[in-house]
């Protein structure tokens, strides 16, 4: 069996930036990378961008680690590997190629995986995801020769693919489930503001339906709706059912964690960690998209998908793992994106509760629109349309606890600079 | 304007120029975990330099590091590209 002092499973955000962070706290300590995919590593965000994905930008640059850094960093990278079971008593690690690794420290960097759509007919060819570089590869292969693309959910995804396949000239139809775009994350007048950008842009938005089968022999030739108005499908001149050649599916993610079922480590919805990113296992750490984790700012436990989360929660985890002090992570979370000249960006926590009160700012009308969302006196997050000059500020407001009754009007007034109130 | 420039004055910093890509830039605010006093992102989620002194070398550099497009690049004081290598 081989052994290593430090496996890190996951060669994403999270789990390069441990290593690279243990190689800086330990210069020799024995190093492996277990990944299930066969690249070094990539930038994930970098894959629904226009720039990278219309060719604009070489190939190349999605990587963001070649193989010689991984020798370099005396890192054995397993790639196209997964792991498969966890023995913490042992300390050991079963890989699905049948091979097994004893560990001193491990970290747990799996991120998440693309939720699968279950309609009839949804594993035709055609119908596509957007998590991995093959993904990427996959679709960039498949609007070449695409006419008619249809999306599926209203969240970052399809908002960002819908951009891209605009602009390489595919005819474009998104279909929400909800009443109206990012429902519930965002507000009714926020959602209709990128709705807006979205229809100007020449995307075609179908409300409150839903996909009762692709159709099709092997191949996507059409979706068929149930709950679309007759108006929407009119103005398409069909009657239930929309042609199309290609299918870009984001619904959400899954965790993939029963691999962890008999190991003993926490789990809830993600992998269970403390603030030092450690979990209920002595040795086992996790980080990135997976841990769900005790948020030391907004003093409650949960899980944060994004790529700077990730990278800052790797280098926490990394140097408790290779340094003798503990670190805890304290960090305020973003996350932005633009397309269609509208631009996005939530801070914080932006999940809502009976608990939380919203102050705005600017308005939907002004084409710049705020929602500063507050618990107990204190921002607990912020989402931002075309105001993500004022996200510095914000996570500033969050990482002081600054308590923020006395000046909600001043939080809601666009003429007073959110910077000048930070104490 | 798809490139911009900020000249750096700090005396003990080799680092004479940074220069971030607006093409390239896609709005992560990697940058701006790594350095929020030299970052900032404009209402465009494009990153612009606040505080092109506030940090040292060290630090700039990591949040240069930490760009997954490869948007910022930094200079030394002769115009010699030093980020990305």
């Amino acid at each position: 069996m081989h052994s290593y002092k430090y496996i890190i499973i996951g060669g994403g955000a999270a789990g390069i930036s441990a290593a690279e962070t243990i190689r800086q706290n330990d210069k020799d300590g024995s190093m492996a990378v277990v990944s299930d995919e066969p690249y070094p590593m990539y930038s994930r965000v970098m894959l629904s961008k226009p720039n990278f994905f219309l060719g604009k930008i070489p190939f190349d640059q999605i990587y963001l680690k070649n193989k010689k850094w991984y020798a370099d960093n005396k890192i054995d990278f397993l790639g196209s590997k997964r792991a498969i079971a966890l023995n913490p008593e042992h300390k050991e690690l079963d890989l699905d190629d049948g091979s097994h690794l004893h560990y001193e420290k491990l970290l747990i960097a799996t991120g998440v995986k693309a939720r699968k759509w279950n309609t009839e007919g949804s594993s035709k060819t055609g119908v596509h995801y957007l998590r991995s570089l093959e993904d990427g590869i996959g679709i960039m292969k498949a609007i070449k020769t695409a006419k008619k693309a249809v999306t599926i959910g209203g969240g970052f995804i399809s908002f960002e693919m819908a951009d891209l396949l605009k602009m390489a000239g595919l005819d474009t139809t998104m279909i929400l489930r909800e009443s109206y775009f990012w429902e519930p994350v965002l507000d009714e007048a926020s959602g209709l503001m990128i709705e807006n950008a979205m229809t100007n842009g020449g995307v075609k938005i179908i409300k409150n339906a839903e996909v009762t089968e692709v159709l099709g022999n092997e191949l996507v030739e059409g979706v068929r709706l149930s709950g679309a108005s007759k108006t929407d499908l009119q103005e398409r001149s069909v009657f239930d059912t929309l042609p199309c050649d290609l299918i870009i599916c984001g619904i959400g993610v899954t965790n993939g964690i029963q691999w962890l079922e008999n190991s003993g480590v926490k789990t809830n919805r993600g992998i269970s960690t403390n603030e030092f990113m450690e979990t209920s296992v002595p040795d086992v750490w996790t980080a990135g998209d997976i841990a769900e984790y005790k948020d030391l700012l907004l003093e409650e436990n949960i899980q944060m998908g994004n790529w700077v989360n990730a990278t800052e929660q790797g280098r926490v985890a990394g140097s408790n793992m290779a340094a003798s002090n503990k670190t805890p992570f304290k960090f305020v979370s973003f996350y932005t994106t633009s397309g269609f000249g509208i631009s996005i960006a939530f801070v914080g926590d932006v999940s809502l509760g009976t608990d939380r009160t919203i102050v705005t700012r600017g308005s939907p009308e002004i084409n710049s629109y705020a929602r500063i969302i507050l618990r107990n006196g204190e921002i607990e997050g912020a989402t931002m349309i075309n105001r993500s000059s004022e996200m510095n500020a914000i996570s500033k407001m969050i990482e002081k606890n600054m308590k923020v009754a006395d000046i909600l009007e001043q939080l809601g007034d666009t003429n007073t600079d959110l910077k000048s109130l930070i104490r | 304007m798809a490139k911009q420039e900020y000249t750096r004055n700090r005396s003990d910093s080799k680092i004479g120029k940074i220069v971030i890509d607006r093409d390239l830039c896609i709005g992560a605010a990697s940058c701006i975990a790594v350095s929020g006093t030299t970052f900032e992102l404009d209402d465009e989620n494009k990153a612009v330099v606040t505080g092109v002194d506030s940090v040292d070398d060290d630090t700039l550099t990591m949040a240069a590091e930490s760009c997954p497009t490869k948007a910022i690049l930094l200079f030394d004081k002769e115009g010699k590209q030093v980020f990305p290598k």
